[in-house]
């Protein structure tokens, strides 16, 4: 089920739904403070960044199968905290690829994070490494590699399909820190097992703004939670029209439009 | 903001405001209200070739990745840096993987390009068919029909030379008449030989009466059946030959094996992440596991000899408050990923990786 072209209904919840992020990102560039509360998982990244530092061995950051898209893009805020942070550390960050567009991508982004540090001279370029596209000949790479390295912290950040318990078991079984986060619910379970922390959902596109504390990803992220609000209270809505309307189609009274015929059309 | 970061939003914005009208607009509208032509616009019409687009910049990229492996693995070979030998195997496999693939590309295009001219004869006798009967301004059909005699004439002894040759070429080779493939074979030489039994006897029926439309509509059909029939006996008799077996050692041999060899490894990983997980340390943890157990003897006919309500139970626990943290989890990602996508299209980033730091 989806919409081939857009009804007015869907124009409409869709203005609403994009206006508070426009305006909160407004505000927040004007210097407002908009305030959100800490998630333990994104703290954690800190902290893993720290324990490698001190451990002296590297740190791995994969997005795995993850393709060009917004998800990337979130995932490119936290690499490039996190590269930040291997450039003033000096500490070795490995982000084995299994796209060839976006290991070109990451490597720019990486390259950005060391210049802004004043340490592009460390930035390694055969650490970003393309593996394979197939997903289990990455995953097997991926094992060999973080096993060889002895990675004492380990950032998997993406889309993520069945190797997702495979890259978090071999990272487990070095004894690395992990810290994954996932928009595939299936695979979140995988890591909610085998990693420290996980960052469950939407949670993955708000770490950027918790990390690098910007106003445009601080009103972007206040403003999805107003429209998260909005499609709460569609829901209940919803719901109670639903409920009216099976009274009123045993009693004979007038039936309500649902939100879906108001939205699909 | 300098012109090449301007240039690059305006591309950017460029490239997503078709695909964003093309979901507002309708699928087909007119501008005559605005005093233009009475004419209907398809918006979406360009969408194959936009996305055609998209796979060949994509395609360019797998250079990158080839690039990267060569560099990579190249220097770690040539200075003897730690793990070489595992960069040998790895180069060793790449390059092997990239002859065999290629030589079985080669072949499946050889066999295409083999069916391609009975195609060809089939599609020039439908034009001709096609122009007779409206009479369309092309030369005479006689002419045609001469030239479309010759080219068949040609063509059909070529195909059954090369069908006697292959079919020999498999026998030499020991292809034994119990296997499915030579069963294969035969029923498609037969259709062959009908169908190119037709071909000749129309052959010599439009030698006779040139402008029988019925008569090439009848060779088209002909043609069509002899095509597929051919198509047939090249394909089975390019899975016998030695470089299909190659490449089937390569792909379905080794590289098939190793991913569900890879893929089995879940099975263990789940045992032991289980192991770990599955500790009552908090009221969370708990009742996970309560959860997880409910869920797992509803599934196996042991649950069901404990107690037959573990069915409904994990059918229940599964469709009701897993579902709804399920949706909600995806509802919150779905509205990250809607705002997400219009920062990126309007280029509302953050300055984080978008200007240079002063």
């Amino acid at each position: 089920m989806g919409l081939e072209h857009a009804t007015v209904g869907s124009l409409v919840l869709l203005a609403l739904m994009i206006a508070p992020v426009l305006y909160y990102i407004h505000r927040a560039r004007r210097g407002d403070q908009l305030y959100v509360r800490r998630i333990r998982a994104v703290d954690a990244i800190d902290e893993a960044v720290g324990r490698a530092a001190e451990l002296g061995r590297p740190m791995s950051y994969t997005t795995s199968i993850t393709g060009v898209g917004p998800l990337l893009y979130a995932c490119l805020g936290i690499l490039y905290h996190i590269g930040s942070k291997a450039a003033l550390y000096r500490n070795k960050l490995l982000s084995p690829q299994s796209d060839p567009q976006v290991m070109a991508i990451t490597e720019d982004v990486l390259r950005d994070a060391y210049r802004d540090q004043g340490r592009l001279s460390s930035f390694e370029p055969r650490n970003i490494q393309y593996l394979s596209d197939e997903q289990f000949a990455f995953a097997a790479g991926y094992m060999g590699l973080i096993q060889r390295e002895q990675v004492a912290s380990a950032f998997l950040f993406g889309s993520f399909a069945a190797e997702s318990l495979i890259l978090a078991e071999a990272g487990q079984q070095i004894g690395a820190m992990q810290v994954a986060g996932s928009v595939n619910i299936e695979q979140t379970a995988f890591f909610v097992c085998t990693c420290d922390y996980t960052l469950i959902g939407e949670e993955l596109f708000a770490a950027s703004s918790y990390l690098t504390n910007e106003p445009v990803q601080r009103g972007s992220l206040y403003g999805q939670d107003r429209a998260k609000l909005l499609i709460f209270c569609m829901i209940i809505m919803g719901v109670a029209i639903a409920t009216y309307n099976s009274w009123a189609t045993h009693s004979g009274s007038r039936i309500l439009p649902t939100i879906e015929s108001l939205v699909m059309g | 903001m300098n012109y090449r970061s301007r240039l690059l939003r305006l591309f950017t914005f460029l490239g997503g405001i078709y695909f964003f009208l093309e979901f507002v607009l309708p699928e087909s509208f007119s501008l005559a209200w605005l005093g233009a032509p009475d004419t209907n616009i398809t918006f979406g019409k360009f969408t194959p070739q936009i996305s055609n687009g998209f796979i060949t910049v994509g395609a360019m990229a797998i250079g990158l990745g080839l690039y990267n492996l060569l560099s990579i693995h190249g220097a770690k070979v040539a200075f003897r840096r730690k793990g070489w030998i595992n960069s040998v195997a790895l180069l060793v496999g790449l390059a092997a993987m990239m002859i065999v693939t290629s030589r079985d590309w080669a072949g499946s295009r050889q066999v295409a390009s083999d069916t391609e001219q009975l195609v060809m004869l089939r599609n020039f006798t439908q034009a001709i068919a096609a122009d007779e009967e409206s009479k369309a301004p092309v030369p005479p059909v006689i002419t045609r029909n001469a030239a479309l005699l010759s080219a068949l004439e040609k063509t059909v002894s070529e195909v059954r030379e090369r069908v006697t040759s292959q079919l020999s070429t498999l026998a030499q080779d020991g292809l034994s008449p119990d296997t499915p493939q030579h069963r294969v074979l035969a029923t498609a030489n037969a259709e062959l030989q009908v169908a190119l039994t037709s071909v000749a006897q129309l052959q010599v029926a439009l030698a006779a009466d040139p402008a029988s439309t019925s008569r090439h509509v009848e060779l088209a059909t002909a043609l069509s059946q002899a095509a597929v029939a051919y198509r047939q006996i090249l394909s089975t008799a390019y899975e016998q030959s030695l470089t299909k077996k190659v490449y089937n050692f390569f792909f379905i041999g080794i590289f098939s094996s190793l991913g569900t060899a890879m893929f089995s490894l879940l099975g263990f990983y789940i045992a032991s992440a289980a192991y770990r997980a599955f500790r009552v340390r908090s009221t969370e943890s708990a009742l996970m596991i309560i959860a997880a157990l409910i869920v797992m003897l509803g599934q196996i006919p042991f649950g069901m000899w404990i107690w037959e309500g573990f069915p409904e139970l994990r059918l229940w626990i599964l469709n009701t408050p897993s579902a709804g943290a399920r949706r909600a989890i995806e509802i919150g990602a779905a509205v990250a990923g809607l705002v997400m996508a219009f920062r990126m299209w309007l280029s509302i980033e953050s300055e984080s990786f978008s200007e240079p730091k002063k």
